[in-house]
């Protein structure tokens, strides 16, 4: 069960269909672990469709009716199609689809000793969407972002100064909170993030990398 | 069946919670025996909605808002079978295709190139229990009438940030308002409409 969240806001704007590409696919993966967001944004589509049935309604003539009528033909006969429900502990449906095989058949970029990142394409040119593998008990260099960072537990967990995170748990952080996350001693820690700028690196030892982490989004 | 025993006021039937208003009988007709019919009757209530939506707030032509319509009425006919009115309200499983309509037709025209639709992200509504439906339904009449007390701030937010599918920081932006102005007036909306996370442990 994932003790961190999304917040509500977030979750209005991923139900409410205006969230960037990359940072709903990072939320919808949330999910993946989560039966109360889940519910929460079933409730906020509820809502979504409560202004929807308010809405004026606008004209629409017999002309379009026979145009969708006269489609109906093209298409092939229907076929019941479930919605997969998401299986608990599991790499969510749409994350394995972007990265095409297994964490260990992707191409990691190291960074550090313990540190390495594969970039997944989700075509959104706001964005970077990557994963980062940490070694167990490995450390990310303390970093502020210039932008927001969204921060998904995959495999693994990491703790920093505010808690410890475990699988399905979600960060978001602001432009220019601090922190240096560690894996857990006990085995690797593999995280989605989700950054809207680069990462910039605090500490003089690694400030030489900063130029090494420029945005790779799309 | 026990349906004489209801209330005739009531579309409910306890304690299974099935739904049986009129627009998840024509979505279960469709998917029974694909029946035209019914997909007219939908299509006179919703299309006109779904063309309002996609009007709302967007320089959308006509044209390109009468495509949608096709598309999403389209989609509706074949994940007709998906519906489960033991689980969802039909008007916000329509409206969650709709959402997803007009998002991949944005970045259509924004020529964003993407191997994922905006459904992939977004599935329509399951639901997760039985009693989901008729919870839902509860909530869905209890925001219906408390919208009518928000005050007029909120509820404008609450329009940008649904039906013109702003995101916080553009409602923000053409309202000229600050940031944290928009979180806030959509913070109070939702606390005013009881919407909430359950067991909330950190943010
Ligand atoms: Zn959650």
């Amino acid at each position: 069960m994932a003790k961190f969240h999304p917040e509500l806001d977030l979750l209005t704007e991923y139900a409410a269909g205006s969230l960037s590409l990359a940072q709903a696919a990072c939320v919808a993966a949330h999910m993946n672990y989560c039966e109360q967001c889940r519910r929460t944004a079933g409730q906020l589509e509820d809502l979504g469709a409560t202004l929807f049935d308010s809405l004026q309604p606008e004209t629409v003539g017999d002309v379009q009716l026979n145009a969708v009528l006269a489609r109906l033909d093209d298409l092939p006969p229907l076929s019941y199609t479930k919605v997969e429900q998401p299986l608990a502990g599991q790499t969510p449906a749409l994350l394995q689809r972007l990265m095409r095989g297994n964490f260990a058949d992707l191409a990691w970029k190291k960074i550090t000793k313990t540190l390495s990142i594969s970039y997944l394409s989700t075509g959104d040119p706001g964005y970077e969407f990557a994963l980062y593998h940490i070694k167990a008990g490995g450390k990310i260099p303390e970093h502020t972002h210039r932008g927001s960072e969204m921060t998904l537990v995959l495999e693994g967990g990491f703790s920093d100064a505010n808690g410890s995170y475990h699988q399905g748990d979600f960060l978001f952080r602001e432009p220019s909170d601090v922190h240096a996350p560690t894996a857990l001693q006990s085995e690797d820690c593999i995280c989605l993030a989700v950054l809207d700028a680069p990462l910039k690196f605090t500490s003089w030892k690694h400030r030489w990398m900063n130029p090494f982490l420029s945005l790779r989004a799309g | 069946m026990s349906e004489q025993q209801g209330n005739t006021n009531d579309q409910w039937k306890a304690p299974s919670g099935r739904r049986t208003d009129e627009w998840s009988e024509c979505l279960t007709l469709i998917a029974a025996n694909e029946d035209r019919a019914a997909f007219t009757r939908l299509f006179r209530h919703f299309a006109p909605l779904i063309k309002a939506f996609a009007l709302s707030g967007s320089n959308l032509s006509a044209t390109v808002a009468d495509e949608l319509v096709q598309e999403v009425m389209l989609k509706v006919w074949q994940k007709a079978g998906a519906f489960n009115p033991e689980k969802a309200a039909a008007s916000t499983w329509v409206y969650t295709i709709a959402r997803n309509c007009r998002t991949d037709m944005f970045r259509r025209l924004q020529k964003f190139d993407t191997p994922i639709a905006a459904d992939d992200v977004c599935p329509e509504q399951e639901g997760e229990e039985p009693f989901s439906q008729l919870q839902s339904r509860r909530n869905r009449e209890r925001v219906r009438e408390m919208m009518k007390e928000l005050p007029a701030d909120q509820a404008q937010i609450l329009a940008k940030v649904y039906m013109e599918g702003k995101s916080h920081a553009e409602a923000a932006g053409e309202l000229d308002l600050p940031l944290g102005t928009v979180k806030s007036r959509v913070r109070l909306a939702l606390q005013k409409l009881q919407i909430q996370m359950e067991s909330y442990s950190y943010g």
